[in-house]
């Protein structure tokens, strides 16, 4: 669905981003995590369109992103991190409005159900709440039932039953197989959704593998545990895949006698830090 | 084509609907109206209060000009001004991901304005200008100044971030206008310090009537375009 070749763009005389290859399969959600300004919010606009001034090769949907033609948007829907939305007009009128612009698109109604803002369809976007003009942003994107979407930060601002709702339904568009392309700084969303990730910091893609590869790449995930001895509070560690090799454990579960036990497993985040010596948040 | 005219459909209902760019839009008539009505009237009452044969007549030519620039000026300044609005409500560069695209964002919020704002010209100059005009001056006129009032949106809206400051630097373009009495009032060789602005070369085609000052008219006016484009692709994106 996109293959990215040697990709290069630069805002000035410095290289912005510098040397940039990946592909992304259909049907796939790939995720791009990397702190602000790391070159995430540039790199969809190269491929969205809308930054042309680039070297090297960006294909989307099999046209060359710089030459696309006017049918290259019919396919492809954004949600961009801040809501672009006509304030004046309502909720419904907003749809109705980018719906028209499309060939083809879905019906209004059960899309704002789907996100909860079928009572207030009626209500101008001025009105609403950040989560709520959130909520009508995303929506906006899957109007005209695109094949790729581009999601950039969609859970930002949303509370957790919310943001469970968005989740949900970026993973019911990819079991549609529809191809996204998930731009965040939140790990958790990124290793809950993303089939793969890729860090981008500096312009630069750090890494590019599954959550779960990544995170392994670190090591099994340490199991801590507590016990008392002689009076006093001991704290041991091992490796969850020599649990059935330390004997002490063994016994310790044995006599029932342990004062606390839990795994740790390492996150996105932690293998960021590692690899690249920055946080994501 | 669809998409464009959609888009431009709701921009052109967006305009109408905030008071305050209607009634610039609507300014145009009455500014028209003003002049084709107001300033003979004026003239009347100045001559008999001065008794004198003629006050403002000898600068009907520049009240004509005033009246080709400032129809173009206020359609471009509340199209400017409502880009200002898109590109707060983040409009702008989310258009241009949509069958509306880049280009379609340009044509509809720059040029069919401007369009509009050449045919609305041309109308109120065949019908409220005080002065006599050859054939083919007035297409050629209004073509000019419509250029130089896609400029002043170029500006406005390249140079603002929100319509506070639009308004603020609607105000400053104003100054672009200040070509037009240089050619009437300063001494032959002062007044070239106005060449710069296209709205002196404007004045000096009518007043000359000599084809060769089309030429600086035109290249200037474009000059300021192709100058102020850049910035404003850069701002959609």
């Amino acid at each position: 669905m996109i293959q990215v070749q040697n990709l290069r763009f630069s805002y000035t005389k410095q290289p912005f981003i510098e040397n940039m290859n990946f592909e992304v399969q259909n049907g796939e959600i790939f995720g791009f995590l990397g702190p602000s300004g790391a070159g995430k919010s540039t790199l969809q606009k190269i491929l969205t369109g809308l930054l042309t001034a680039y070297a090297g090769s960006a294909i989307v949907n099999g046209s060359e992103v710089k030459s696309h033609d006017n049918g290259f948007y019919e396919n492809i829907g954004v949600d961009f991190e801040f809501p672009s939305l006509y304030e004046k007009l309502t909720a419904r009128e907003n749809l109705r409005f980018f719906a028209s612009l499309y060939k083809q698109h879905q019906a209004i109604d059960p899309l704002l159900d789907n996100v909860g803002l079928l009572p207030d369809a009626d209500k101008k976007v001025a009105d609403f709440s950040k989560g709520m003009k959130t909520r009508l942003n995303f929506i906006k994107a899957l109007l005209h039932d695109p094949v790729l979407l581009f999601l950039d930060e969609p859970t930002s601002g949303l509370d957790p039953s919310n943001a469970r709702r968005l989740k949900d339904i970026i993973l019911q568009e990819k079991a549609k197989g529809k191809t996204i392309l998930l731009t965040t700084h939140n790990m958790y969303d990124a290793t809950e959704l993303c089939d793969r990730v890729a860090f981008i910091v500096d312009g630069r893609l750090r890494a590019l593998d599954t959550p779960r590869n990544l995170i392994m790449s670190r090591g099994a995930s340490q199991v801590r545990y507590t016990f008392a001895l002689d009076g006093r509070e001991v704290h041991a560690e091992i490796p969850l895949d020599r649990t059935g090799g330390d004997d002490v454990l063994q016994r310790l579960v044995r006599e029932n006698r342990l004062l606390s036990i839990h795994s740790s497993e390492p996150t996105l985040n932690d293998i960021f830090v590692e690899l690249t010596g920055r946080r994501l948040q | 084509m669809k998409p464009l005219i959609r888009s431009f459909a709701l921009f052109v209902k967006q305009i109408f609907s905030d008071s305050m760019l209607a009634t610039i839009c609507i300014a145009t008539v009455l500014a028209a109206c003003f002049i084709r009505f107001g300033i003979p009237l004026i003239e009347i009452v100045l001559c008999s209060y001065f008794e004198r044969e003629a006050i403002l007549a000898d600068y009907y030519l520049l009240f004509d000009l005033l009246l080709a620039l400032v129809t173009p000026y206020m359609i471009c300044f509340a199209s400017a001004m409502m880009m200002l609005t898109e590109y707060d409500e983040n409009m702008a560069s989310y258009l241009a991901v949509t069958p509306v695209g880049k280009r379609g964002y340009i044509l509809s919020r720059l040029v069919f304005p401007a369009g509009i704002a050449f045919a609305v010209s041309i109308v109120l100059m065949r019908w409220f200008s005080l002065t006599e005009w050859p054939l083919g001056m007035i297409p050629l006129i209004c073509l000019l100044t419509c250029l130089l009032s896609v400029a002043v949106a170029l500006l406005l809206f390249s140079f603002s971030h929100n319509r506070v400051e639009g308004v603020a630097m609607g105000k400053l373009s104003g100054l672009l206008m200040l070509g037009l009495p240089a050619p009437f009032f300063l001494p032959s060789d002062v007044q070239y310090l106005f060449s710069p602005l296209p709205s002196f070369w404007f004045a000096k085609l009518c007043m000359e009537r000599n084809v060769i000052f089309l030429l600086p008219a035109l290249l200037s006016a474009l000059l300021w375009i192709g100058l102020l484009s850049k910035k404003f692709i850069r701002k959609i994106a």
